[in-house]
């Protein structure tokens, strides 16, 4: 594998990380009670990500990584549907699909 | 005094100031890890990596730059819902494309000039779409 995949899949491993910590995020808003502990936790998996993303930086220019990173539209979004009840209106759907789309096109223009 | 909550704009004042905020912070950590990774040694252990630290502060500071976007990143998701809020922070990538074309000589052509539309345009569709407020 080549350097430069091996870097991509570094950063798609890192979007899903992001998924899930910002979830633990929102989820410290709603959940005084256990504040602190969903914010331990996210930070917990930002540090996985700053591992993963600083050896993808390294195989990457910065800009082909963050965009490549923008699949974690996506991920945040389901996430935020699936388990926080989030609804995901047709006008938002659509802004996270030219979002991605446009980062997939700075992501192929290195 | 009662309160005022304004009803046309979807977003108040607060609203707009953090995600602005978090947007600037979300460009100057990404450009500031650019910086801090291309001088670490290529292989990463323990101890190679703890000693690029401690003769270099650039790393330290990235770390400093990610807590205040994280504090800042709570007051936004206390009032608006993450799946709004986070795609906002897509105009960092303009921002990141721009500045490292300009510091370090990345490409920058017709082609991710359209890649930047398309962000600022799917920026704009989520902006427009009905949020639920949350109030303290």
């Amino acid at each position: 594998m080549s350097a430069k995949l091996i870097g991509m899949l570094l950063v798609l491993a890192c979007t899903v990380v992001e998924g899930l910590a910002q979830i633990c995020l929102k989820q410290s808003s709603r959940r005084p009670s256990a504040r602190l502990r969903w914010i331990v936790v996210g930070i917990a998996l930002f540090g996985v990500e700053a591992v993963l993303y600083t050896a993808a930086l390294q195989r990457l220019e910065v800009s082909v990584a963050y965009s490549l990173g923008a699949m974690s539209f996506v991920f945040v979004a389901l996430g935020a549907t699936w388990l926080l009840g989030e609804t995901l209106p047709i006008t938002r759907r659509l802004g996270i699909a030219c979002i991605v789309a446009g980062c997939a096109v700075l992501a192929t223009g290195g | 005094m009662t309160q005022e909550i304004p009803a046309s704009p979807p977003l108040g004042r607060r609203v707009v100031a953090v995600l602005a905020i978090a947007i600037a912070l979300d460009t100057l950590s990404q450009l500031l890890w650019k910086l801090a990774a291309t001088r670490l040694p290529p292989s990463l252990s323990p101890e190679t990596l703890l000693h690029a630290v401690a003769h270099d502060p650039l790393p330290l500071l990235v770390i400093g730059v990610f807590l205040l976007q994280l504090v800042n990143w709570l007051l936004v998701l206390e009032r608006v819902d993450l799946s709004y809020a986070q795609p906002f922070t897509a105009l960092s990538y303009v921002s990141v494309c721009l500045l490292s074309a300009w510091l370090f000589g990345e490409r920058l052509d017709l082609h991710k000039g359209l890649g930047v539309l398309l962000v600022l345009a799917g920026v704009a569709l989520v902006s427009a779409s009905p949020t639920r407020r949350e109030t303290q």
